[in-house]
């Protein structure tokens, strides 16, 4: 049986998304299998309309041009192509927290991007989290 | 395997990463090796050092067979058989 992952999945972030992509592509290629679970802000960047505009930094924000331009140099996709390829190479589920959906008006999982699968409650969570073998909370 | 060795080794396969970070060596190598047939030699060129360290690691563990690497001019060759 494959090991698992889950991530809550709480920042909206572009830094810490791609920090994200980076780890679940790994765990793919580890043949994990992966559940996010998108909390709060989370949910902000997998709202529709902010496709491609996810431009907030958690982290060393005054860095903000220095990153992105050592991104670009390296050739590195951006955290949605990251999140894109996992799923298209492994077995990576997205669940939009339904609390999170509502602070940002999306009730309905067509409000947000295609990466995300279905809308769900946190007990959901807590349940995938008890029999995952890593379990991290970004 | 010594690096004459290794030159001679009749490859299926070459995945070329060069030019892109950590993890696409990885992920573009678990790509090919799934199309790839047991017994079907890959030889990934990576100019990305944790390549070196990462991607033998993870052939080790999928229980496929690392033959070893060359060190080019700013890049690295990988031979793995799945």
């Amino acid at each position: 049986m494959a090991k698992k992952m889950t991530i809550a999945l709480y920042t909206g972030s572009f830094d810490k998304l791609t920090a994200t992509g980076v780890i679940i592509n790994g765990a793919v290629a580890d043949d994990m299998d992966v559940e996010i679970f998108v909390l709060l802000m989370g949910a902000h960047a997998f709202k529709k309309e902010n496709i491609g505009k996810t431009d907030h930094m958690a982290e060393l924000a005054d860095k903000k041009e220095e990153f992105i331009a050592s991104l670009k140099q390296l050739k590195l996709p951006t955290w949605m192509e990251f999140f894109k390829t996992a799923k298209e190479m492994g077995n990576v589920h997205i669940h939009i927290c339904g609390l999170a959906g509502k602070v940002w008006q999306g009730v309905e999982i067509e409000q947000f991007n295609e990466l995300a699968d279905d809308i769900c409650g946190i007990g959901e969570y807590i349940a995938s989290a008890q029999t995952a073998d890593v379990n991290l909370f970004i | 395997m010594t690096t004459e060795e290794l030159k001679n080794l009749k490859i299926d396969k070459v995945v070329d990463a060069r030019g892109t970070a950590c993890p696409g060596p990885l992920m573009a190598t678990k790509k090919t090796i799934g199309e790839m047939k047991p017994g079907e030699i890959v030889e990934v060129l990576s100019s990305d050092p944790a390549t070196k360290r990462d991607v033998p690691k993870w052939a080790v563990k999928k229980e496929y067979q690392y033959l070893g690497d060359i060190l080019e001019d700013g890049f690295f060759r990988l031979y793995i058989k799945k």
